[in-house]
């Protein structure tokens, strides 16, 4: 038995254990995210070829809904978000921004820095789940998890006025994004996007690309900063 | 190989093709109205989202035109070796490129021949990054 004396004593040293466990990550980090310490490092700033359509990659147009194909035979670049300087949205940030993205990793976040407008994603990699109501934002709400060399992201809640290239591949607000980044070696990453959108696409379709490593940092970037354009610019389609 | 005549061969690969930030090309150019122009460099704006750069050109009626020429944005062409000097006023420079299709005194430089004779991309294109890139951006995946 317990010597009543004492016993203020070890619970004061188990609860600074335990605290000091918890801390440390303890089972609660382990249980929720059981290879975080084997993840791959993705840190470092990437870029991923140009591609402003999208269907180049995919080497065909997407299985477009009637009215899928209906927006995209009316769409005009003239309409294009990005030429109102609005966020360039999750996907196409990597795959059309041009410029590179820095990725800064944590266990919790992964946060994907654009040098296109500055604009960034945070992708909760701590094994939450999608909020219960979620009112569009410009780049969604993303969750991820690591399988092996592959942190694989899931994002819902995109806002439907972002494109998803510069060639007028729209979405609703039902769009799905699956993507994978798989880790290759220290400068490669494969990086597989599946889109899954109801109303405009009649199933998923996937792309995939190489996002390479930049020798080069992030710089600066304000889209409004001498924006002559959109005085010239002219309708493509009527 | 020199750092001027690496500058020039960086130039001459990157993508011939325009490829603009913020908006697409065919809605403000016409691919089907190119030009050439020389003239005498009045200003060059080194900001996002494009480069902007102006040149007075004589017509021949011997009138005067200052034509203003669009580029890629500032941070790529940074990274394929131009500088916000560049171009600086008084250069004498001949600048292929496509006519805006509004008509104005506007054009996409496509290219732009400096007084030394190098000829720069003023353009921007995935392939400039590829100089500047450890991994293989291949398309192998």
């Amino acid at each position: 038995m317990l010597n009543r004396s004492r016993f203020p004593i070890l619970f004061c040293v188990i609860l600074f254990g335990a605290f000091a466990f918890a801390r440390a990550g303890g089972l609660g980090t382990a249980a929720g995210n059981p290879q975080a310490s084997a993840a791959p490092d993705l840190n470092g700033v990437w870029s991923a070829p140009f591609t402003p359509d999208i269907s180049k990659a995919l080497g065909h147009q997407p299985p477009f809904t009637p009215y899928g194909a209906a927006r995209f035979a009316k769409e005009d670049e003239f309409d294009d978000p990005l030429t109102k300087c609005l966020p360039i949205g999750p996907a196409r940030g990597i795959q059309a921004g041009i410029m590179p993205f820095q990725i800064v990793q944590t266990p919790a976040v992964l946060a994907i820095l654009f040098e296109n407008q500055h604009t960034f994603r945070i992708i909760h990699t701590d094994g939450r789940s999608h909020p219960k109501d979620y009112d569009p934002t410009w780049f969604g709400d993303s969750i991820g998890k690591w399988e092996g060399d592959t942190l694989v992201v899931d994002t819902i809640g995109i806002d439907d006025r972002t494109w998803l290239d510069t060639a007028g591949h729209e979405h609703s607000n039902q769009l799905h994004l699956v993507e994978r980044f798989q880790k290759m070696d220290d400068n490669n990453i494969k990086w597989t996007v599946t889109f899954e959108d109801p109303k405009f696409f009649t199933a998923p379709w996937s792309v995939t690309l190489p996002i390479a490593r930049q020798n080069t940092e992030i710089m600066s970037y304000s889209c409004e900063e001498n924006e002559k354009d959109r005085e010239h610019l002219r309708r493509t389609k009527k | 190989m020199s750092s001027a005549a690496a500058f020039l061969a960086l130039c001459l690969l990157s993508a011939p093709s325009l490829v603009f930030a913020h908006h697409g090309f065919s809605v403000e150019f016409d691919k089907d109205n190119p030009l050439t122009l020389t003239g005498t460099v009045t200003k060059m704006e080194f900001m996002n989202p494009h480069i902007y750069f102006y040149v007075d050109v004589k017509g021949k009626d011997g009138k005067v035109v200052n034509w203003a020429f669009e580029g890629g944005p500032p941070n790529v062409i940074y990274r394929q070796g131009w500088r916000k000097d560049t171009l600086k006023p008084g250069d004498v420079v001949t600048v292929k490129g496509f006519r805006a299709k509004d008509g104005t005194h506007l054009g996409a430089c496509s290219t732009v021949t400096l007084p030394d004779g190098r000829e720069l991309s003023a353009g921007s294109g995935a392939a400039s990054l590829g100089s500047n890139n450890p991994g293989a951006n291949s398309g192998k995946y």
